[in-house]
């Protein structure tokens, strides 16, 4: 994208609401990274994950009519995206073996400090259950607050607060085991089976 | 401890893309539905001219035999006034015939004395 097309006011909503297929694209690269990462960390799967994403993309194509603005697109991403994961989840078996290495998304980011404490991390919210994960990912990933998180959840802020609140204890007691005595991490098992969620 | 839990779940979970081709292959998907619900459109509709020709062929037939049987009702009726009015005739012939006899008899018994 030229400079000049990343200033100009963003007409991809309009256009793709009147139809045309160069604005719907647009629209889908504005926010694929989004969709496909929450679809990604709440599922821990790339395959499922890409195609859960799709299925967000093509029904917002069935759905353009109703967005009445960016915000409001992005607010309808979110919700569709995580409430569908959610819904995945519950259907699929409770005890599953699982080896993360493989699933995960281990895309190394030149800006990652400590790789091996953000691997750890992505798998420990990955073991979280449904609806947790979900407040956890609106919260850390998109960086939502309580009150925005409870209304793409469908879920009393109070309880968003206690996910939150529980899921970061379990989180920190879990890293610093990770951790070890001496400060550093120490390497995950190759596998492991999946708690009841 | 938090601050730096909260930092470093926010790079953890920093987003990342599904790739270039991603965009390409969703706009690909909604072409390739729509082209298959236009066939089932029209798939869902091919039998609208066949039903509606039944559906006059049925009418048709079903009010023609609705006059057939209305017709012959009617001759049925018309063969039983016809019976009845005949039967009717053939009573008042007799009666006629007894009433002649009886007058006959009583004149010859007068004018025999």
């Amino acid at each position: 994208m030229t400079e000049a097309e990343e200033c100009a006011p963003d007409d991809s909503l309009s256009r793709a609401i009147a139809g045309e297929s160069a604005g719907f694209a647009m629209l889908v690269r504005s926010h694929q990274r989004s969709v496909y990462s929450l679809a990604l960390r709440m599922l821990s799967d790339r395959h499922k994950a890409q195609d859960l994403a799709q299925e967000v993309f093509l029904q917002l194509h069935r759905s353009l009519a109703v967005i009445e603005s960016h915000a409001h697109l992005s607010f309808w991403l979110r919700k569709v995206t995580v409430n569908r994961a959610i819904d995945r989840l519950r259907r699929e078996p409770k005890y599953e073996t699982v080896r993360l290495e493989e699933n995960l998304n281990l895309v190394s980011d030149a800006r990652e400090r400590d790789p091996l404490l953000q691997r750890r991390l992505r798998e420990l919210v990955g073991r979280l259950p449904p609806a947790p994960r979900g407040v956890m990912l609106l919260r850390f990933q998109e960086d939502l607050d309580p009150l925005e998180i409870a209304r793409i959840l469908d879920m009393p802020p109070n309880t968003v607060k206690s996910h939150l609140k529980r899921s970061l204890a379990i989180l920190r007691e879990q890293v610093t085991a990770f951790m070890g005595p001496d400060g550093t991490p120490s390497e995950p098992g190759p596998s492991f089976t999946k708690r009841d969620q | 401890m938090s601050n730096n839990l909260d930092d470093e779940l926010r790079r953890a979970l920093r987003p990342v893309d599904p790739g270039e081709e991603f965009a390409q292959r969703v706009v690909a998907r909604i072409a390739r539905d729509s082209t298959v619900s236009r066939r089932h459109a029209i798939a869902r509709y091919q039998w609208l001219p066949a039903a509606l020709a039944a559906s006059v062929v049925l009418g048709f037939l079903t009010t023609h035999d609705w006059r057939m049987r209305h017709e012959q009702q009617g001759l049925e009726a018309r063969k039983e006034l016809l019976e009845a009015l005949r039967v009717t005739g053939a009573k008042l012939d007799l009666a006629y015939r007894v009433l002649n006899d009886e007058a006959r008899v009583s004149a010859n018994g007068i004018s025999g004395a």
